[in-house]
Formats: C-alpha cells, sequence, structure tokens
C-alpha cells in the first residue's frame, strides 16, 4: 500500500470532490455517504465485486461537535478518494456518539447488528474504546480512532482495536520534559477538561513537574464552561506557564483574553484539540499534537486542498481519520484484490497487516500487536504574532 | 513590608473575584429573571430558555459579520453595541413568543408534565437546528478587537474592563426597568394578575394570552441580551452554550424563589459570587459542586427559595 504521487492525488482529489459535489454529500444532509464513481465501466464492474460499508464513531453533534464534523468530513473525503483510485463501492455510515460512553455504545450495536459494516473508524474519546471494546471484539470487529490516545486501551484487553495516533505515555511526558527544560517554570498551572483524554495527559505530566521541584497547581473546568475569569485571577506572578490540554480550541482562546484582560503573562501550553489556527492564536502559545499540520506536507497538498476547498479550514483531528479510514479501504481493497469476499474477519486481519510506508500524517503506518502505531509521533507548534503556527523542528 | 505585599495581594484577588463573580452573576439574574417570569405566569419550567440566551449570542455575533467584522466594524462601536442588543432581544423576544403559541399554548391545560417535555424538546431543537443552519464550528466575537481590553479600569491588580462595566451596569437598568415595569405599570399588575389566577383575571377582562405572550416576550428578550453579554464577555458562540447558563440561571431561579423577581436577581448574584469565590479560594474542580450544594442547603432551610413565598394550598 503505497502512498500515492502527488500528481495522482490531485487528481483523484478532484475526481472525489467533483463527485461529492454532485452527489451532494453534505455533513447536515445525509446520513451515509455514497461513494463516489469510479467513472468508468471497469470501475463500476470492479464496483460490484467490492462494496462495503464501513461506520464512523464521531461527536458529530454536542460540545465537541467542530471536532467531530471535521473528523466526518475526512472520512468522507478519504472514501471518496480510496473509491476513486481502488475502484471499491464503499460507504460511509454514520455514528453520532457526541463524545458520550453511552451514546458510543449504543451506536456501536447498531454498527455490530448491521452485518453490511465490516470495520469501525472512531470512536473520538478513550472513554468511548473503554465502552466499546469488549462488545466490538466479541463481534470481532476492527476499529480504529484517530485521537483516542489513553494508555490503558492497548494493553491487549481489546483484540480489534486500532489507532493512528500515538499515546498519552508518549505525549504526556513529552510535553513536559520540553516544558521543564524550555520553559523553565518554578510554577505552573495545569487545568484538566474533565474528560478522559484531558486526565490522562495530566496523569502522565504531573509527575515529570513534581520530579522537576516545579510547584504545580493543579485545577480543573468543565468542557462546558467559558467564563475562565476566576480560575485566572488564581495564576499568581510567579505562574510563568498554564498547561491546558483542552480539547475545545475557543476555551483556550478565551482563557488566553482573560490572561491578557488581567494583565498575566504566563505562557499558555496546549494540546491536541488546541491545534485551530482559525480560533486559537494567542501570541507565545504552544500547542502539542498528535497530528501534523498537513498543509505543511507536500505529500498532503491535494487532500489538505481538497477538504479546504470543500469543508473549510480545519485542524488536526480530522487528518488521523482520514489515515484511518484509508487503513481501513484500503484493507476492504486488498481483501477484494485477492479475490475474496470481504468480511469483519479477514478485514481484521488486513487491517493487522497493515504496513504503509507513507501516509497523511507525515509516517509510517503499521500496528503492534495490541494495536498501537509503531513509532509514533507528536508534533509541537508555537504560536507567533500574527496567529501562524510555526513547528518546532526538536520536536 | 513584605507582610503588606502579601495582604495587598490577597485583598487585591479577593476583589478581582468579586467583580468577577458580580459579573457572571448578573448574567445569570438576567436569564433567570425569563425562567422567573414564565413560571410566574404558567407555572412552567421552560428549559429552552436557556436556548433563547444562545440564538441572542448567534444575533450578536452575525451584527458584528454584518458590519464588516470584529476587526473592521464599519460603524461607531456605541451603535454596533446598540444594534447586537436591540436585534437580539427582538429575535429571541419574537421567538419566545412563537414557542409559547406554538408549543406551550396548545398544552396550557395539559397535565403539567407535557408542557415540561415540550420544553426540553423545544430545546433540543433549537440547538439542532442551529447546529444544522451555522454548523458546529465555534464563532468567535473577538472583543478585543472593537472593545480594547486595556480600557476600562485598574485598581492596583483589580481589573475590570468596558466589557464588564458594560454588563454590570446594563444588567442594573434592565432589572431596575423590569421591577418598575412589572411593579408600576397597568401591564405590571395585569401580569401579577394573571399569576395570582389565570381564571380570575380572565372574569376580570384580562388578555390573558396576550399577557402570556408579553411574559414571554419579555424574558426571553432578556436571555436575547444575556447571550449578547455573554458573548462580549466570553468571546465564543456555539450551539450548546445555552445548556450550561440555562442551568445555572434555573439554579439561581430556584435559589432566589422561583417566581419571584428579585429573588431571581438575588439567586443570579449568589451562584456567580459562589462559583468565582469557590473557583478562587477553594478548587476550580469543586465549583459545581458547591453551587449545586448552596441549592440543596437552600432548599432544605427554605424550599421556597431565598425571596419566594410559600404557596397556600387549600384543604
Amino acid at each position: 500500500m503505497e502512498a500515492y504521487p502527488v500528481k495522482r492525488r490531485l487528481i483523484i482529489a478532484a475526481a472525489a470532490v467533483g463527485s461529492l459535489a454532485v452527489a451532494g454529500c453534505s455533513s447536515s444532509s445525509s446520513s451515509s455517504t455514497a461513494a463516489s464513481s469510479g467513472g468508468t465501466t471497469s470501475a463500476s464492474a470492479a464496483a460490484k465485486t467490492c462494496v462495503a460499508s464501513i461506520g464512523l464513531e464521531a461527536p458529530i453533534t454536542g460540545s465537541v461537535a467542530p471536532l467531530g464534523q471535521e473528523q466526518l468530513h475526512f472520512a468522507q473525503l478519504a472514501v471518496a478518494m480510496d473509491n476513486a483510485a481502488n475502484k471499491t463501492q464503499i460507504t460511509l455510515v454514520q455514528g453520532d456518539t457526541q463524545l458520550n460512553p453511552a451514546q458510543a455504545t449504543t451506536v456501536s450495536q447498531q454498527f455490530i447488528s448491521n452485518s453490511s459494516i465490516l470495520a469501525v473508524v472512531g470512536p473520538a474519546g478513550s472513554q468511548e474504546v473503554e465502552a466499546i471494546g469488549s462488545p466490538m471484539g466479541r463481534a470481532g470487529m476492527a476499529f480504529i480512532s484517530g485521537s483516542a490516545t489513553a494508555v490503558a486501551l492497548t494493553t491487549g484487553k481489546y483484540p480489534t482495536f486500532f489507532r493512528v495516533v500515538s499515546k498519552d505515555s508518549v505525549q504526556g511526558p513529552q510535553d513536559a520534559n520540553y516544558i521543564v527544560k524550555t520553559l523553565h517554570p518554578k510554577s505552573l498551572m495545569i487545568v484538566d477538561d474533565q474528560e478522559a483524554y484531558s486526565t490522562g495527559l495530566v496523569s502522565a505530566m504531573v509527575p515529570v513537574f513534581q520530579a522537576a521541584g516545579i510547584k504545580v497547581d493543579h485545577e480543573s473546568v468543565s468542557q462546558k464552561v467559558t467564563d475562565f475569569s476566576s480560575l485566572v485571577a488564581k495564576v499568581t506572578p510567579a505562574t510563568s506557564v498554564v498547561v491546558l490540554p483542552w480539547q475545545i480550541a475557543a476555551n483556550a482562546q478565551q482563557f488566553g483574553r482573560d490572561l491578557a484582560q488581567q494583565h498575566k503573562t504566563a505562557v499558555i501550553f496546549g494540546t491536541d484539540g488546541l491545534f485551530s489556527p482559525g480560533t486559537f492564536t494567542i501570541n507565545g502559545s504552544y500547542v502539542s499534537s498528535f497530528g501534523p499540520d498537513i498543509t505543511a506536507i507536500p505529500a498532503d497538498v491535494a487532500i489538505a486542498s481538497a477538504a479546504k476547498a470543500k469543508y473549510g479550514s480545519f485542524g488536526t483531528f480530522g487528518p488521523p481519520v482520514y489515515a484511518a479510514t484509508h487503513v481501513v479501504d484500503e484493507a476492504i481493497a486488498s481483501v477484494c484484490k485477492a479475490g475474496q469476499t470481504p468480511s469483519r474477519s479477514n478485514v481484521l486481519t488486513a487491517i493487522k497487516n497493515t504496513s504503509e510506508p507513507a501516509s497523511i500524517l507525515g509516517q509510517p503506518i503499521s500496528f503492534d500487536s495490541h494495536g498501537d502505531l509503531v513509532n509514533g509521533k507528536f508534533f509541537l507548534f508555537k504560536i507567533n504574532s500574527t496567529g501562524k503556527y510555526q513547528l518546532i523542528p526538536s520536536s | 513590608v513584605r507582610g503588606d505585599g502579601q495582604e495587598l495581594r490577597r485583598m487585591s484577588f479577593f476583589f478581582q473575584e468579586l467583580v468577577n463573580g458580580i459579573t457572571t452573576g448578573a448574567l445569570y439574574s438576567l436569564v433567570a429573571l425569563g425562567f422567573s417570569m414564565v413560571y410566574g405566569v404558567l407555572k412552567l419550567l421552560n428549559f429552552a430558555h436557556g436556548d433563547l440566551y444562545m440564538i441572542g449570542a448567534y444575533v450578536g455575533f452575525f451584527v458584528i459579520q454584518w458590519f464588516g467584522g470584529a476587526a473592521n466594524v464599519g460603524i461607531p462601536v456605541p451603535l454596533l453595541l446598540a444594534i447586537m442588543f436591540l436585534l437580539a432581544a427582538g429575535v429571541s423576544g419574537g421567538l419566545g413568543v412563537a414557542i409559547e403559541r406554538f408549543a406551550y399554548r396548545p398544552l396550557r391545560d395539559a397535565p403539567r408534565i407535557a408542557p415540561l417535555i415540550t420544553a426540553i424538546g423545544i430545546s433540543f431543537f433549537l440547538e439542532n437546528a442551529v447546529l444544522l443552519l451555522f454548523g458546529a464550528q465555534y464563532r468567535i466575537y473577538n472583543t478585543p478587537e472593537f472593545i480594547s481590553l486595556s480600557s476600562g479600569i485598574r485598581i492596583g491588580s483589580v481589573t475590570i474592563d468596558t466589557v464588564q462595566i458594560m454588563v454590570l451596569v446594563l444588567s442594573a437598568a434592565l432589572m431596575a426597568g423590569l421591577q418598575l415595569l412589572v411593579n408600576r405599570t397597568t401591564w405590571g399588575k395585569q401580569v401579577r394578575a394573571v399569576a395570582a389566577d389565570r381564571e380570575a383575571a380572565e372574569m376580570l377582562g384580562i388578555n390573558v394570552n396576550f399577557t402570556i405572550s408579553m411574559t414571554f416576550f419579555l424574558g426571553s428578550a432578556l436571555a436575547g441580551v444575556a447571550g449578547v453579554m455573554g458573548g462580549l464577555l466570553f468571546n465564543q458562540v456555539t450551539n450548546t452554550i445555552g445548556f450550561i447558563i440555562g442551568l445555572k440561571a434555573f439554579t439561581a431561579a430556584v435559589v432566589g424563589g422561583i417566581g419571584s423577581l428579585p429573588g431571581a436577581m438575588l439567586g443570579g448574584l449568589l451562584i456567580g459570587l459562589a462559583e468565582s469565590f469557590t473557583i478562587g479560594y477553594i478548587s476550580s474542580t469543586y465549583s459545581n459542586l458547591l453551587v449545586f450544594a448552596l441549592l440543596i442547603i437552600v432548599m432544605l432551610v427554605r424550599p421556597s427559595g431565598l425571596l419566594g413565598q410559600a404557596q397556600l394550598q387549600k384543604v
């Protein structure tokens, strides 16, 4: 499964975007994404022999819908582009989990009982993976998350789970060490957003800070809160860094505004969800992300352009879902190419054997025996005075 | 000297949290007033009320875009703000009237659970309708682009910016105006009459439907105005922002005594201050815990709320 050359990607992207537009597949109006046609006789002949559905579990509505919508858009794009490239007829069935484990369980049961669905992309949250891991395992259905990073997910208890991003035990200490060695705080505030993603990262970071002798003020605030003025008042003059492992960039932007309003000079260090160039623009802040800025990867120009043209600006939650969807698409295509009828079992085996030398994420994709991405990387950015994200090369 | 410095910092911190608490509390109070007014006349817990706050916030955002965007406002800022507030009040107020007319009025004589469930349904409907219409992305007011963060008052390290001052002054004016309207005007008398006994009010020739519609309009308009204030203060708008503020405002209305307008104002301020001081002096982790513990304590000590009146039951 080789990465497409740039030119081929451009052609595929153009075809995919065109077909999406013609089909009128909008995120808001369709409950499933029909595959785009290959446009040739041979394509339709091949499509007849390689028909399958994959499920997408994402927070399409609810408080983190901006992330979920981005994930949906990139999954739709991947399906359209892969169908065009592989001459398959894969359809995407949407499942809205609202980042809620109970909702994720309901959606998963629906997917499991739908025999045409052979694998699932998602869910987004680690807490959701915990909720659905066992039933998905019993059903023998592969599921690949583009954003669940909790360490506990890949201890072997969920044999059909995979992820295309690295885990908290890599990101947490890596970020914490960068803060200790580069920003040299004597005192810092770390604020979790009361979700498993955030508390997991905090748990991985705090021991590093404490070992370095840094005074840590650990606070906690719900994702739904938008008023941080009282919390910001607690940032002392000695507090030089505020760590926000959050999923909602707009909240961090407001936090930064409250810091400025109260004349506080602490630097914000955020993670993943804060990578949102149009939303989080506080000068001097850092953002660590499990996904790269694909607009800066030459091989991803076609995908980035297609995504921007169709859906507008995006952050780092979409590209990993594109990568996850692509893995599933390629697994199904490889089963078809081998002359077999795709099933949950042979698609699961094909996913386990994934070996992509290059991907949208700027790194190879293969999985270890527990479903973790081999040699997963994290990317660190600093925001400059114009709100632009600059990659810190050493990261 | 070092001790004096620490004492000064402590005092500054206290006053900063006080300002933050009163500002947030004023917002809660405005939304709580609508809750209380509607409950007063219909005995209905209008759970869609928080979503009218959300609609108001969206209207404010779109007005900013209309006039060139935050960085490039094409009209004087006071005029922009006036248009934002008036339009948000009008749209939210009108929507409140429409909701009452088409969703609640047909259920006026139904068991109380029916309009309650309808209210929850309306809330979900509004949230998802906005999601479909405007998408999931956060809309950012970018207030500092047209109202500088450095404007306002700074005493020592205590900062009260222009937006906070505006929120406090406007909230106080609206609350005072509403009090006068309800207590000193004929329409206010009619509202109180309908709240006391709807059937008797009708027999006295009061147009009950009109009075209830106007009550919805005013309560919803206040929520719309609060939505713009929230947008200016917190900078962000999305389709789910009404939920948490609606919950807090409902708590404020209950703590103050649901149905009582001064109670709603007091409840809002108390909740805002409780949140602010809990975050400041204890931990942000426990702010919701303590706010709702306050609700439970008040309910145990005064089941009708701080300024509410116990209802007499005929036996």
